[in-house]
């Protein structure tokens, strides 16, 4: 039997979180039983929106997602309230323990996905080219390219910004000609992307933690034996601190390199990012609450799972 | 089927037409605002990327009314008229079949997760079924709506093949 | 099995579009991997959902409203004025017409019909056959892409991520304007028919007016790319300030638009352009079944062993575009071979701006080779001279270009120099 395993991160596993998972994963599998893994890195087989339709679909058996798992299971836009995670060892905490096992159970129920194990993309960050920002006031009147997500939006102009949706394959061109002032992704991304060359100042804010989620389709994972299940799920929780640990080294790498090569680089202190949590959380919270019903019993299963693991 | 072949072309014009006008007038009064008022709406980047998919969907119907497609003529000039009319009929019905699978594979996509809200129009489709009392155009928030131009175009695609069959089979000559 | 049905219905004439999502279609019906026949429709959408693709419509239109709104007839009047009374006046004047022409448009079709509805009637009036009228105002027009604003290298930026638009704008001024040299010393040294003095016939206005009358339409690639370098649009949205500003100066300035004239134009505009992006669909959707089977992979693998000096990668490359030209429609060759190559490009140390105004110059020429060439196709439309003529005119044209394109190939610096000079 051969299992595709599909994300849009690069394939190199000294640069990518997501290369770096796939490729443990393919080792140990093929290594300890008889199935065969094939890689398809780079977007290969579609977005990640497609990735989940066809993991739904056991068209794809394994997919390394991180945004799009939210569109089908919604309890998961939970984790993007900003500010919510103080810092990666956090999450880590949440996301390993009882929290991220129901979370996972209740999208199994409702996607027929599988989530074996958590890696990370990591924190995103604000950057623009005008001025350095400390505190929410200084993000007045700047135009921030996000993604076109309702969540986005309110977290930017509750900050006080202005969200402006720009496709990602124009966001370049844009922040070199000036069309937008700033934009916000992790520092992997950033640097990979060559955005810090764009781009004079950095504020390492860790609005949202990005975590990704390594999903099988189920419907595969059940006709496996059991000594392969074991092997998968075991596989897949090694992938997911591979992942981890590749996006914490390039993360690091990140920030000192884009300061070498002429970013400003701020990293706001712990009543700084109060005050921004003071002002993008409240509108995110509210809104989510409306939108997602009776789910928003997971708001408070979150906070009450970090406010534990943060003791 | 004269009438219905003029109809059919007036309506997948009109498609093609209306889609390309609000293409351009949203890309167009989007990056003004932006440049201008320094604000842009969240749903300028998705809607014209959509409204374009269905203008393809009326753009192919119509082209192959009027056998604007693009294709290999090179062996088919050299064939005898008679011929010729009669492997064009055969292409017809190659390309009915081939928009009849189209719709199908439209449908099977449009309503498996169809359902799933297109992230940038959420608030266009909310505000408008709020301003209007028109439940119905909160639909245009959620991906299916879109979605389904494949399923329509599959439909109109086969429609025109069927009227030009039926055109060469009783000689009636295309209009553009 | 699945390639002898492609190819059957190819040459029976199917459209393209048609061939491949039949092929596809009839794949998935007896294949026996889980496909399920929704990836189909799933992946045509996905292929069209992208926002620098809508600069093909927007690029289109500009060119439907160029032509209608009288511009065409100015820049010629313009063109004339620089080069008009030379030897073999009338055909320079075909040819810098496109220069100028490139610079409003993004689309070579546009060019070849715009530009073709004038030149092949006037040139044949003047002693030149019209098969060779119709090649030249193809060949011309293989210009039209290659200088900025340009579609196919909004494409190309759109599938390799991390090259910058701007930079690969300036990278193909250069070559833009060499093939037009090349061109005119051609035409200079073959025509005989023509000593310059006919192009006269064409002033139909004082060569002072003509010069003011060129002055509008020759600051709309100003306005265009100058929107784009200023931070006001990005590219894709730069298409549709052409369109604003074409529509402006046809409807107010000139007044030769009537507004009941406009719902025509945009649906053309929509058909011309969705029979080019129906492809588009088609071929991610095929992509993505070559993907699944590991087609490229294969296909790296063995590039990857058999190749390995940067001259030979690149020879290779450039005679498997100009092949592929031949039977593909430009974008359509893009989607599905520089995915692939452009890593191994990259790799061998080629410089990706460079290597992408190969590609693209090079699968502008397939616009004017049979049997797939839809500069031709538009041009025969126009001169009714039949294929086969029209084939035998272009060839010459051919292999000019084939030259420009060794020139850029071998002499990085004819591509490179501009983009460099401004800091790309
Ligand atoms: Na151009
Ligand atoms: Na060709």
């Amino acid at each position: 039997q051969t299992i595709r395993v599909a994300h849009v991160d690069p394939d190199d596993w000294t640069a990518s979180k997501k290369g770096a998972a796939a490729h443990i994963f393919k080792n140990i599998v093929e290594g300890e039983t008889d199935l065969t893994v094939e890689l398809f890195p780079a977007g290969a087989l579609g977005n990640e929106d497609e990735l989940v339709a066809q993991a739904m679909d056991n068209v794809t058996q394994v997919v390394l997602v991180s945004g799009a798992m939210s569109k089908v299971c919604s309890a998961a836009s939970v984790l993007d309230i900003p500010y919510t995670f103080s810092s990666a060892t956090v999450a880590w905490k949440v996301l390993d323990g009882e929290f991220g096992k129901a979370l996972g159970d209740h999208c199994l129920e409702q996607t027929g996905l599988r989530t074996l194990a958590y890696g990370e993309t990591g924190f995103r960050n604000f950057t623009n080219n005008t001025r350095k920002i400390r505190k929410p006031e200084d993000m007045a009147g700047l135009k921030f390219r996000v993604q076109p997500i309702p969540l986005y939006l309110e977290m930017v102009s509750g900050l006080g910004g202005e969200p402006t949706p720009i496709a990602w394959t124009e966001l370049p061109n844009a922040l070199s000609t000036g069309v937008v002032d700033g934009q916000e992704n992790p520092v992997g991304v950033i640097y990979n992307n060559g955005l810090h060359k764009l781009q004079k100042f950095m504020t390492l804010d860790g609005h949202v933690y990005a975590a990704d989620f390594i999903l099988i389709s189920d419907e595969f994972f059940t006709g496996l034996s059991d000594a392969e299940k074991s092997v998968v799920q075991r596989a897949a929780i090694v992938a997911g601190n591979m992942g981890r640990s590749i996006q914490q080294w390039s993360t690091a790498e990140g920030v000192n390199k884009v300061q070498a090569e002429g970013m400003q680089v701020y990293s706001p202190t712990a009543d700084e990012i109060a005050a921004f949590a003071a002002k993008a959380q409240p509108a995110v919270v509210e809104y989510l609450r409306k939108e997602l019903g009776d789910d928003a019993e997971w708001i408070d299963r979150l906070q009450a799972a970090v406010a534990s693991a943060s003791e | 089927m004269n009438m219905v072949g003029l109809l059919a072309r007036r309506i997948f014009g009109l498609g093609a037409g209306l889609s390309m006008a609000l293409v351009f007038a949203i890309i167009f009064i989007n990056s003004l605002r932006r440049y201008t008022v320094g604000s842009s709406v969240a749903w300028g980047e998705e809607l014209p990327i959509y409204l374009t998919i269905y203008g393809v969907m009326f753009g192919c119907a119509l082209a192959y009314l009027q056998d604007r497609h693009i294709r290999f003529t090179i062996l088919t000039d050299l064939l005898r008229p008679g011929i010729r009319d009669r492997l064009f009929a055969g292409v017809d019905l190659l390309t009915i079949a081939a928009g009849i699978g189209l719709m199908l594979s439209g449908h099977d996509f449009a309503s498996r997760r169809g359902h799933i809200a297109a992230s940038g129009l959420r608030s266009l489709g909310q505000s408008l079924a709020e301003t209007t009392g028109i439940e119905a155009l909160e639909g245009l928030a959620r991906i299916g709506t879109w979605q389904f131009a494949m399923t329509l175009g599959g439909a109109m695609l086969a429609l025109a093949a069927l009227i030009r069959f039926s055109e060469r089979l009783t000689g009636d000559k295309t209009v553009a | 099995m699945i390639y002898a049905l492609f190819l059957l219905l190819l040459v029976i004439g199917t459209p393209i579009a048609v061939t491949i999502f039949a092929t596809i279609l009839v794949f998935m019906g007896f294949g026996e991997a889980p496909y399920s026949l929704r990836i189909v429709a799933t992946e045509m959408f996905k292929g069209m959902n992208s926002f620098p693709l809508l600069a093909i419509p927007l690029f289109v239109l500009a060119g439907e409203v160029m032509n209608e709104s009288g511009i065409t007839g100015r820049i010629i009047a313009f063109a004339n004025v620089l080069v008009g009374r030379l030897r073999a006046g009338l055909a320079l004047v075909n040819i810098w017409a496109s220069v100028i022409f490139a610079g409003l448009s993004g689309s070579a079709v546009a060019d070849t019909s715009a530009i073709g509805r004038v030149f092949i009637p006037e040139m044949e009036k003047h002693g030149y056959s019209r098969p060779f009228a119709a090649a030249l105002t193809a060949a011309s027009s293989v210009i039209g892409p290659i200088i900025p604003p340009s579609i196919p290298v909004i494409i190309y930026a759109l599938i390799v991520s991390g090259v910058s638009v701007p930079a690969l704008f300036l990278a193909g001024v250069m070559p833009g304007i060499l093939l037009a040299i090349f061109l005119s010393v051609y035409v200079m040294l073959t025509v005989k028919v023509d000593r310059g003095n006919q192009a006269a016939d064409l002033e139909t206005v004082s060569r002072r007016s003509a010069v003011l009358g060129g002055i509008l339409p020759l600051l709309m690639p100003v306005f265009v790319v100058g929107s784009i370098l200023l931070g006001i649009v990005t590219p894709t949205e730069a298409a549709s300030f052409a369109v604003a500003y074409a529509l402006f100066l046809g409807i107010v300035v000139y007044r030769n638009i009537r507004l009941s004239r406009l719902p025509a134009l945009f649906a053309g505009a929509m058909r011309d352009s969705a029979i080019i992006l129906i492809i588009i669909g088609a071929v991610s959707a095929a992509n993505w079944l070559l993907t699944y089977n590991r087609v490229p992979n294969l296909l790296t693998d063995w590039v990857l062993g058999n190749v390995d000096s940067q001259t030979a990668f690149l020879l290779a490359t450039m005679a498997l575009f100009l092949f592929v030209g031949l039977f593909l429609e430009g974008i359509a060759a893009m989607l599905v071979l520089v995915p692939i190559l452009h890593p191994i490009a990259v790799g061998l140390g080629i410089d990706p701006v460079h290597f992408g105004i190969l590609v693209i110059f090079n699968l502008m020429i397939g616009l004017i080779t049979p049997p797939l060439g839809l500069c031709l196709f538009v041009a025969e439309g126009i001169a009714q001279v039949g294929m086969a003529r029209l084939t035998r005119a272009i060839l010459p044209f051919f292999f000019v270009e084939v030259l420009v394109l060794a020139v850029l190939t071998f002499v990085p610096e004819t591509v490179l120099w501009l983009p460099r000079v401004l800091g790309y």
